[in-house]
């Protein structure tokens, strides 16, 4: 038997994974509705010998993160709306000192103090775009609960392979219901173990384009220094107008060189659709039961499920919209993905979008009424 | 070449700070402490936050770290927990540690972390062209306090001994003989230690408050500056604007927080997770026999 | 020069008028490049061993000068006042007075 069934909690499943991959250290505060990955953190990391520490503000926690996982750790912290919005300027250095960080985000209904204990999916845009400054970020929506594993897994391989931190992104529905989950083997688990141990000089960010830096972890006998400035090379500060675009330009690139790498997506029913429904995380739950009552029904469409939703799946989605011209667009929210849509959708893609955000998830009927009219 | 120019990156030399800024003497006196300690220089980090004090940890020749504003302590605490055998130093300023970075200054004292803080007070911000700050002296005039400073400083002194860190003490950045033996003495302490140097910021405080020159400043500090055993005879008007110097308190007893996590906090999960899994044994063997 | 350095250089003159030069030879070495002229050093050597001069290779245009070698008697007090690394006594010898001789 290749795999372990259990029931587990949404966001136990998460810690379960995190463990399982590797993670050492992890340092939270708690908050509704990701408290729970703290409390198992804090039972089962000390079983392993691994460090748990619950700090006294999110800003902390992610400090604390940022300094393990430069003498060596592999980090992880949790949080919801409210604490993610505190720990943007963390983000920021994590992203400008290219440190690897695993970032959980369970939504909750927002802004401000919001609905604790209703979901929402209104952190999307923000999860791009709430720091300040230029900034690369891989953002990933696990939508059934074996994808809540497997995500959490990859979150760590993506970011000690590219240097940045990652997202991983969902709901407090996702995060509390207790489910059926087979989980697989340690020894089945893909890790990525390519991370630098010896470099040649102390120029660690130098590099050519597409290229990760040459960096190594505090303490292995080499003095380097890490900054949140804008730094050369070399890891100094500096304000010099070349080398500031050049290191932009780096940073940026090391994601966007490899993106069929990092964007993941699933389909279903996509081979002679018509309608392209587009939903991710529970709004994904609702749309697979509708899309299939539809085809029951004779209506073509299909479902297009990011699995990383930053960076946006744009030229697969392109691909689609050559043969493809109507879309649907399903989010727990105000509206933000389908903004992206219109983005990247040409004028001649007719454009409707399925949104609501009083905290209560779709149900698939709802889904199949917008399907029905379109 | 001298021991403790070891410790020293000469690479961005001369340095950024201002003609006679106490933040120089600091540096070689934590360069001299290292020396005097004979420390390896891989096995130290230099933390440090925002401010003209936070560019200390580039002219360190260990591992250093520059981080966002007030947050110097978190990280810190990161890497102590991650590596407790190595020596984390933290260098910040007053609006650093006190302001903006306030609530981790008292929850790392609480912790006792082995972390050893070296805060520098110049009384003001200096990087940003010299506002208020929470260790401002009354009355003085500043960028945003163009009519006087109302708000009275923070006691550093007794805000860390309520908050239970285990070494505090003062020093000047006049007596630079005895403030090196200060900080090695803060560095062989294990816990949280906090060593405060009152330090001039002449041309963004001192201007402002008839001191525009460092030996004017200086001879301030020094009017002010008395030893602790002269602070406890005097009377509580006498004592009003004094900084008494030397070791403020010191617990040895006390154990630092990774000693504590290893030492109690591990062994009782393992041996939860031990009992756990001779009590499913236990079951596992009773329905066996049951069964057969 | 400002008025508190021509102060200072007048203090230091005042401090060798009341003493002889010292009986042992001290070797005073000064990074003119690294001197911003702060004048700390001159302030603090209690002989007057030092004053301040007008000069281009430093910074800001003032660094220290050795007045009077022969009046330096060791202390090392501008070398450990010094915040920018710009003067050295007897570079070349380890000092006395720690047990391990290396430093300070």
């Amino acid at each position: 038997m290749g795999k372990r069934r259990k029931v587990l909690q949404g966001n136990i499943i998460v810690a379960r994974a995190a463990i399982d991959a590797g993670c050492n250290f992890f340092a939270g505060y708690p908050i509704t509705p990701s408290s729970e990955i703290a409390q198992y953190m804090s039972r089962e990391m000390p079983k392993l010998g691994r460090d748990f520490i619950q700090m006294e503000d999110e800003i902390a926690s992610l400090g604390a993160c940022i300094g393990a996982s430069l003498s060596g750790r592999k980090v992880m912290t949790a949080t919801s709306g409210p604490g993610f919005s505190l720990m943007q300027e963390h983000l920021g250095m994590g992203v400008m000192a290219e440190i690897p960080l695993v970032i959980v985000n369970v939504m909750r209904g927002g802004p401000s103090t919001g609905l604790p204990t209703k979901p929402a999916q209104s952190d999307v845009m923000q999860t791009r775009w709430g720091t300040h400054g230029d900034h690369p970020i891989i953002v990933l929506t696990p939508a059934f609960a074996s994808e809540l594993y497997s995500e959490t897994v990859r979150a760590f391989n993506l970011s000690e392979r590219f240097w940045n931190p990652v997202i991983i992104l969902y709901d407090e529905v996702m995060a509390k219901a207790h489910e059926d989950i087979e989980i697989p083997y340690k020894k089945d688990l893909y890790i990525y173990k390519e991370k630098n141990h010896k470099i040649k000089d102390l120029d660690i960010y130098d590099r050519e384009i597409g290229e990760n830096p040459h960096r190594v972890d505090f303490f292995k006998g080499y003095p380097i220094h890490i900054d949140g400035l804008e730094h050369d090379k070399h890891g100094w500060p500096t304000s010099d107008p070349k080398t500031v675009q050049k290191q932009q330009t780096l940073r940026m690139q090391k994601i966007y060189h490899y993106l069929d790498d990092i964007v993941k997506y699933k389909e279903y029913y996509m081979d002679d659709a018509e309608i392209l429904v587009f939903a991710f995380g529970v709004s994904a739950r609702a749309a697979l039961p509708a899309v299939e009552m539809a085809r029951e029904m004779g209506i073509r469409v299909g479902l297009f499920q990011p699995l990383t939703l930053w960076p946006f799946p744009k030229n697969i989605l392109r691909q689609r919209f050559s043969r493809i011209k109507k879309v649907l667009t399903v989010e727990l929210n105000m509206g933000q993905i389908r903004y992206e849509m219109e983005r990247v959708a040409s004028d001649d893609v007719e454009k409707r979008a399925l949104l609501r955000a009083n905290g209560i998830p779709f149900t698939p009927g709802e889904v199949l009424e917008q399907i029905k009219e379109f | 070449m001298r021991h403790y120019e070891r410790y020293i990156r000469y690479r961005t030399f001369p340095t950024p700070w201002c003609p006679g800024c106490g933040d120089g003497v600091v540096l070689k006196s934590i360069a001299m402490a290292f020396s005097e300690l004979e420390l390896d220089p891989n096995d130290i980090v230099v933390v440090a936050g925002i401010g003209c004090s936070g560019r200390m940890p580039t002219f360190f020749n260990t591992n250093t770290l520059h981080t966002t504003h007030g947050r110097a302590l978190t990280f810190a605490t990161g890497i102590k927990l991650a590596r407790p055998d190595k020596m984390v130093v933290v260098i910040s300023g007053d609006g650093d540690a006190t302001a903006i970075g306030g609530n981790h200054l008292i929850h790392a004292a609480r912790r006792n972390i082995g972390i050893n803080l070296v805060l520098i007070n110049n009384g003001v911000y200096g990087m940003t062209g010299g506002q208020v700050s929470p260790l401002t002296p009354q009355r003085f005039y500043t960028e945003t306090t163009p009519y006087g400073n109302i708000e009275p400083k923070f006691d550093i002194a007794n805000l860390l001994i309520a908050s239970k860190a285990s070494f505090v003490a003062r020093e000047t950045v006049n007596r630079p003989v005895q403030l090196k033996d200060m900080i090695k003495k803060s560095f062989q302490h294990r816990g949280f230690s906090v060593v405060e140097v009152i330090s001039n910021c002449h041309i963004n405080l001192g201007r402002r408050n008839r001191m525009k020159d460092p030996i004017s400043m200086t001879k301030w500090i020094d009017s002010r500056t008395v030893s602790k055993a002269q602070y406890e005879k005097m009377t509580p008007e006498e004592r009003l604007h004094k900084y008494p110097t030397g070791i403020l308190f010191q617990d040895t007893e006390r154990l630092e927080y990774s000693d504590l996590y290893y030492k109690h906090i591990i062994p009782a999960a393992k041996s939860a997770a031990e009992a756990a899994a001779a009590r499913k044994n236990k079951r596992n063997d009773a329905s066996k026999k049951e069964k057969a | 020069m400002e008025k508190f350095e021509k102060e200072l250089n007048q203090a230091a003159l005042e401090r060798r008028e009341k003493r002889k030069p010292s009986p042992k030879q001290n070797d005073l070495t000064v990074v003119s490049v690294y001197c911003k002229g702060c004048g700390l050093c001159v302030d603090i050597c209690p002989t007057g061993t030092l004053e301040l001069e007008d000069n281009m290779v430093s910074k800001f245009g003032v660094s220290v000068r050795i007045a009077a070698p022969d009046y330096c008697i060791g202390c090392r007090m501008c070398e450990r006042r010094c915040p920018d690394f710009a003067i050295f006594v007897n570079y070349e010898q380890p000092s006395r007075g720690t047990s391990n001789g290396k430093t300070s």
